[in-house]
C-alpha cells in the first residue's frame, strides 16, 4: 500500500510538470527541453527556504513559483527570438546554465552534496508526514494546476498560443506581438513547474542538482509526446504511463541499477517508435 | 610561471576533439538539414568499442582504433536506415527528427551503461606510456600532439573528397537542394547514407580520441555532443570548414574564459556562446551556406 502512495505521489508530480510543460509545447508548439530547470529552480528555492528560515512550505511554495517565474522572464527574454530546432537548441544550452549554477554555486546550493533535511509541509501545526496526507496534497495542486492549465486553454489567450503553433507568421501580420505571447506562457508554465518542484523537495527531503539536468528534462518531453501533444489528458496519461512502466520492470527481478538504465532505454526508444510510428500520441490532437 | 602558454596548449586540444564531432555533425547537417543529435552517442560507441577491443580481447591499438571506427560508421548507418531515412521519405518535420535523433542517442546511451556499467574507465592500455612535449612553459602529451593532429588531417581529408570528387559534388548538391538532385538523377539516399557512414566514422573517432585523452564513461557522447553542435553552429552550419574552426573558438573561449572564474564553469561558458551567437550571429562565423 504504502508502495503504491509514493508511485501515486510519483504520478502527481510528474503530470504537473507534464502539464505545464504541455501548455509550452503541445499547446504553442515551442520544443523547450529546459523544463527541468524550473522544476530544479522551485525545489532548490523551497529547499533552502524549508531550511534555513521560519517560514511554512506554503509561503516557500509561493516564492518558489516567484523565483522560478523570474528566471523563466530573463530567460524567455532570449529564448523568445528563436523558433523550431534553434528554440530546442537554445532551451537545451540554458538548462545547461541553470544546472552548472546549481552545481557550482556552491556557497548557496552546497553543490553536488545537495540539500538534506528539508521538512514536509505543515498546515496550521498539522504536518503531512505521512504520506497518505502528502498524496491528498500532491492531489490538490495537481488539480489546481490542471484547472488552471484548463483556464489557459480555453481562453482567447489559450487560442492565440494554438494560433502561433500553427502559423506564427501569418499571426504576427495580423499585428500580434508573438514574442510577447511566447515569453507570457513560458513565465506561466515554469511558474507551474516549480509546484512540482516544491512537491518533489518537500517529499523526497533531500534533493541535489543532477535530478534537475537535460535527461529529466527529455523524459518529461518524453511523457507528454507519448501521451499526445495538445491535450492537457494526453499529459496525465503519459506520466501515469511512463512513470509506471518501469517499476513494473523492478518486478521482473532486475537490480535497481540496471533498471534505471532500463528506464532511460524505455523512453528513448519509445520517443524513436513514437515518431516513427505515431508521432501523434496516445491521445494527441497535434503532430509536431 | 606564465600560464598562457598552457592555456594556448588546452584550448587547442579541446578545439580538436571538438572538431572531429562538429566536422561530421556538420557534413550530416549539410545533407540532411536536421539537428541529429544522435551523432554524439556515437563518440561513446567508438570509446568503448575500443576498451572491449583494447582491455577484454587483448587487441593491438590500431586494431582498436579501426574497430571503434568501424562500429560507429555501423550504428551511424543504423540510424540512418532504421530512423531517418523512413521519416524523410515521410516528409517529417526536423523536429520529428530531432527529437527521434534524441532517443535513439537515450536509448543507447542507456544500452552502453547497462553493458559496461556507468562506471569513468580509461584507454591507457591503448596508449601505453606517453611522452611530454614542451612549448615554453605550456606542455602537451603526445597523445594529444596526435589528435591535434589528426583534426587537421581529418579536416584537409573532408575537404579535399567534397571539392575535387564526383561523390563530394553528388553532396553538394544534395546539400544545396536534395529535390533537385534527386531529378538531376542523383541517388540521394546512397549520398545521405554513405554521409552517415563518414560522419559517424569521424564521431567515433573523436570518442576514441577523448578516451585516451582523458577517460570513457557512458556519458561522454552527450557532453561532447553539446561542444560539437555548439562549435557546428558557431563555426556556420552545415559547413565542414566552419565546424573547423567554430570548434578552435569555442576551444579558446572555454579555457580562457576559465582563466579568472573556476573550470566547472565550462559548459555555462560553452552554452553562453552559443546563445550569444544565435542572438547577435545566428549565421556563424563563415556566416554563408557551403560545405
Amino acid at each position: 500500500m504504502e508502495y503504491i502512495i509514493h508511485l501515486a505521489i510519483l504520478v502527481s508530480i510528474y503530470a504537473i510538470l507534464a502539464i505545464s510543460l504541455q501548455l509550452l509545447v503541445g499547446y504553442t508548439g515551442l520544443l523547450s527541453v529546459t523544463h527541468a530547470a524550473f522544476y530544479g529552480i522551485g525545489a532548490y528555492v523551497v529547499a533552502l527556504l524549508l531550511t534555513n528560515t521560519g517560514i511554512g512550505f506554503f509561503g516557500a511554495l509561493a516564492l518558489g513559483i516567484l523565483g522560478s517565474a523570474l528566471a523563466a522572464l530573463l530567460i524567455g527574454l532570449v529564448l523568445s527570438k528563436f523558433r523550431d530546432d534553434y528554440y530546442a537548441l537554445g532551451s537545451l544550452g540554458f538548462n545547461v546554465i541553470v544546472f552548472s549554477v546549481l552545481l557550482n554555486w556552491q556557497g548557496l546550493t552546497r553543490g553536488p552534496l545537495g540539500i538534506p533535511g528539508i521538512s514536509r509541509p505543515e498546515l496550521f501545526g498539522f504536518v503531512f508526514s505521512d504520506n497518505a496526507f502528502f498524496l491528498l496534497l500532491a492531489l490538490l495542486l495537481l488539480a489546481i494546476v490542471y484547472a488552471f492549465g484548463r483556464l489557459i486553454t480555453q481562453s482567447s489567450f489559450g487560442r492565440t498560443l494554438e494560433a502561433i503553433r500553427e502559423d506564427e507568421e501569418a499571426l504576427s501580420v495580423f499585428g500580434y506581438r508573438t514574442s510577447g505571447f511566447k515569453l507570457l506562457i513560458f513565465v506561466l508554465s515554469a511558474g507551474m513547474a516549480a509546484v512540482a518542484g516544491a512537491l518533489f523537495a518537500s517529499y523526497i527531503t533531500f534533493i541535489d542538482p543532477s535530478s534537475f539536468n537535460i535527461p529529466e528534462s527529455i523524459f518529461m518531453l518524453s511523457i507528454i509526446i507519448l501521451g499526445g501533444l495538445g491535450t492537457l489528458r494526453g499529459a496525465v496519461l503519459g506520466a501515469l504511463v511512463l512513470v509506471l512502466l518501469p517499476e513494473a520492470l523492478r518486478f521482473v527481478g532486475f537490480s535497481t541499477d540496471i533498471a534505471a538504465q532500463m528506464r532511460q532505454l524505455i523512453y528513448g526508444l519509445l520517443l524513436v517508435l513514437l515518431m516513427l510510428y505515431r508521432p501523434q500520441g496516445l491521445v494527441g490532437k497535434f503532430k509536431l | 610561471m606564465d600560464i598562457v602558454p598552457q592555456l594556448i596548449v588546452n584550448s587547442l586540444i579541446a578545439g580538436s576533439l571538438y572538431a572531429l564531432v562538429a566536422m561530421g555533425f556538420n557534413l550530416v547537417f549539410g545533407a540532411t538539414r536536421f539537428f541529429n543529435l544522435a551523432h554524439g552517442v556515437l563518440a561513446a560507441v567508438g570509446g568503448y568499442t575500443a576498451f572491449y577491443l583494447g582491455s577484454t580481447l587483448g587487441a593491438p591499438v590500431w586494431v582498436a582504433v579501426i574497430g571503434a571506427v568501424a562500429a560507429a560508421a555501423l550504428v551511424g548507418y543504423g540510424f540512418e536506415r532504421l530512423i531517418f531515412r523512413p521519416l524523410r521519405a515521410r516528409r517529417a518535420s526536423n523536429l520529428v527528427l530531432l527529437v527521434a535523433s534524441l532517443g535513439a542517442f537515450t536509448a543507447v546511451e542507456a544500452l552502453i551503461a547497462m553493458l559496461f556499467t556507468s562506471q569513468f574507465r580509461t584507454l591507457a592500455m591503448l596508449t601505453g606510456a606517453t611522452h611530454i612535449i614542451h612549448f615554453g612553459s605550456g606542455v602537451m602529451t603526445s597523445v594529444q600532439a596526435i589528435i591535434l593532429g589528426s583534426s587537421v588531417v581529418v579536416l584537409i581529408a573532408l575537404r579535399l573528397v567534397l571539392t575535387k570528387t564526383s561523390f563530394g559534388r553528388a553532396v553538394r548538391a544534395v546539400s544545396d537542394d536534395e529535390e533537385v538532385a534527386k531529378i538531376v538523377g542523383i541517388d540521394t539516399n546512397s549520398i545521405i547514407g554513405a554521409v552517415f557512414i563518414i560522419g559517424s566514422a569521424v564521431a567515433g573517432l573523436a570518442g576514441v580520441f577523448a578516451g585516451m585523452d582523458t577517460g570513457i564513461e557512458p556519458r561522454m557522447g552527450f557532453l561532447i555532443l553539446l561542444k560539437g553542435v555548439i562549435a557546428a553552429i558557431i563555426g556556420g552550419i552545415g559547413s565542414v570548414y566552419g565546424g573547423f574552426l567554430g570548434a578552435f573558438l569555442l576551444g579558446f573561449a572555454e579555457n580562457f574564459g576559465i582563466w579568472q572564474i573556476s573550470g566547472e564553469w565550462k559548459d555555462a561558458i560553452a552554452f553562453t556562446v552559443l546563445i550569444l551567437f544565435l542572438l547577435f550571429r545566428p549565421q556563424g562565423i563563415l556566416g554563408k551556406k557551403r560545405i
